[in-house]
């Protein structure tokens, strides 16, 4: 167990992982990004695989080098990739969600309105038609 | 919509995801004939998905202004967490990448004194904690099972009380008047509603192949459903409506028009209804519309809401005028409304209740299973109470049921005695009696003339159970 310990503690050199991984995984991905197009870099679907071929290879690289995945260096190193090929993007883009609240609030309130509305008027007509008998 | 719902549908599809056995196997009826592993890859997918949001937060969330030490943002492969003070534990809800991940459970991280995260003692790795995500889920999945299937016969017994009690109310034409045709409409649309429930909870909950294909056909289903809803509480609203109106606003008079509450009960639940598919459709087209995980729910179930608390004012109104204002002027028949409103009185908190108490769903596990059992009785034998309530705790109906038996009762006694000869004669008088009394007073609609004459018929059945006995 400890030499388990003494391997991970050594192995990991963490400068050595930062020049793996800009050598050996940011530049296929940035000629992978160039082939796709600046144009197109916001669009998830164009961009996915070679987002994940990105992650797995830093993954890979972890397991040779023996670090842990993911790490501090991998956090950096993914920001510093967000930051200049996603910066523009819109957040969370892909993800489901709520409209915002100017929008969702009167889709709520109307209903809700037009209910009390048709139910005043509900009244209203039968308490007439009692006037007319 | 709320926690709850939320949770007891996530239960159901956690039901779902238990089995992976049988959708994990490759798929012929799907023309590009997906490969084994496709729920690894869409596991994959799903993560990867993650961490681009996760880095996309990280880059563009503003730096840590607070004092102190603190730990950094960091996706840990699963989730992603963000700044944290030093010495606090930090949760969030599990992930839903694995079958056995329970998403209603938390993970949590450590941020230790010195500002960074919490290692584990054997691998010396930052390590969160995802024990909880996956512990229960056995317990959890009996439970989902066991809620699943008491909805399905709340539903099913809903149905059967409902056609019985629809049954009742079409074939004895003495009890008909105008609340009652309130009762017929309202019955249909609950039975229309739990049939959409049924077909809901057996085609598609527990069939992950088709919520992926996403058809038109689920989520025209879904429209359905809301609107069914919909009609459920606005048909209860007709009768608060048509109560206070009665009542409180021309008081005992005679005949309403009808067409504005068909109008308010079965036209007027489209509309929200169309708004919710619109907005679904527009912002949140997740697959088969069946996330809860939206406030856009609340387009349904906002009116809804309104409808209940405009019918409990409406109600209370009713009470307040028949204890007060009547007492004195028309003591019989403001017992007899009284009776009438009493059945209301009792179903409309019923049914509102739910509502009310979703939101507070307990921490505690034991209560929060009594809770879940609760809330789906609430919700499932609704049809069933209503048919309970508005018909067979009925006074008339029970009446009309007893005199309905006892001629039968006579029938069958003069069929047998009348394979006897020595007695014929006799049996030609008693069978003048034994027309049957309904005939008599067919055409009173009116609620008041419904209560005199259900004594006098009820004597009038009383003397001819005698000659014939």
């Amino acid at each position: 167990l400890s030499a388990h310990h003494f391997i991970a503690a050594t192995a990991c050199h963490e400068a050595e992982y930062g020049r793996q991984i800009r050598e050996r995984c940011l530049r296929p991905f940035k000629l992978s990004m160039e082939g796709i197009g600046q144009r197109l870099w916001c669009d998830w679907d164009e961009t996915m695989g070679t987002y994940g071929e990105l992650t797995n290879c830093t993954a890979a690289v972890a397991e040779n080098l023996a670090c842990y995945w993911p790490n501090r260096l991998v956090d950096e190193f993914f920001v510093a990739v967000h930051s200049h090929y996603f910066r523009n993007c819109s957040p969370s883009g892909r993800a489901l969600h709520d409209p915002p609240n100017s929008v969702l609030c009167p889709f709520i309130l109307v209903p809700v309105l037009v209910t009390l509305l048709m139910t005043a008027l509900v009244v209203w007509r039968s308490k007439r038609s009692e006037g007319i008998v | 919509m709320e926690k709850t719902t939320h949770s007891c549908f996530l239960l159901i599809i956690l039901l779902i995801r238990m089995v992976p056995s049988l959708t994990a196997t490759v798929n012929y009826t799907d023309p590009t004939l997906e490969p084994v592993v496709t729920e690894n890859s869409v596991i994959r997918q799903k993560i990867i998905d993650s961490q681009f949001k996760c880095y996309e937060r990280m880059n563009r969330a503003p730096p840590y202004r607070k004092k102190g030490l603190f730990c950094n943002r960091t996706w840990d492969g699963w989730l992603c967490w963000d700044d944290t003070p030093a010495g606090r534990i930090t949760a969030q809800n599990c992930p839903d990448y694995f079958p056995d991940f329970d998403p209603t459970e938390r993970a949590s991280k450590y941020c230790d004194e010195t500002g960074n995260w919490f290692r584990h003692p054997e691998s010396n790795r930052t390590w969160s904690n995802y024990t909880l995500c996956n512990s229960f889920t056995s317990e959890k999945l009996k439970m989902a099972f066991i809620l699943y299937y008491m909805a399905i016969v709340g539903h099913a017994l809903s149905i059967t009380s409902l056609l019985i009690s629809l049954a009742i109310f079409f074939y004895f034409k003495s009890l008909s008047c105008q609340r009652i045709t309130l009762h017929k409409n309202l019955f249909f649309s609950y039975v229309l509603n739990s049939v959409f429930t049924i077909a809901h909870l057996i085609a598609v909950v527990p069939n992950p192949g088709l919520v992926k294909r996403d058809p038109a056909s689920c989520k025209v289903l879904q429209f359905f459903h809301q609107y069914m809803l919909g009609c459920n509480y606005f048909w209860m609203l007709c009768e608060g409506i048509y109560l206070h109106t009665l009542i409180v606003v021309a008081v005992f008079a005679e005949e309403q028009r009808l067409h504005w509450y068909y109008l308010l009960g079965w036209g007027f639940p489209l509309v929200p209804a169309s708004i919710h598919a619109a907005a679904r459709a527009k912002y949140f087209n997740d697959n088969c519309w069946m996330s809860v995980d939206t406030y856009l729910l609340y387009i349904v179930h906002g009116p809804v809401m309104a409808a209940l608390l405009v019918n409990f004012f409406f109600l209370l109104n009713i009470v307040r005028v028949l204890v007060t204002k009547l007492r004195d002027t028309h003591r019989a028949e403001s017992n007899m409304y009284m009776k009438a409103v009493r059945a209301t009185l009792i179903l409309v908190p019923l049914l509102g209740i739910q509502f009310v108490i979703i939101p507070w769903r307990p921490e505690n596990r034991l209560a929060g299973e009594i809770y879940d059992y609760i809330m789906h009785i609430l919700m499932h034998y609704q049809g069933l109470l209503v048919a309970t309530i508005f018909c067979f705790f009925n006074g008339e109906v029970q009446g009309a049921l007893k005199r309905q038996w006892t001629q039968y009762k006579t029938q069958w006694g003069q069929r047998r005695r009348e394979h006897c000869s020595t007695r014929s004669t006799s049996y030609t008088a008693t069978s003048i009696t034994e027309v049957p009394v309904y005939l008599y007073h067919h055409d009173s609609n009116n609620e008041q003339l419904n209560g005199r004459y259900v004594d006098d018929s009820e004597l009038v059945a009383l003397k001819s159970g005698e000659t014939s006995a």
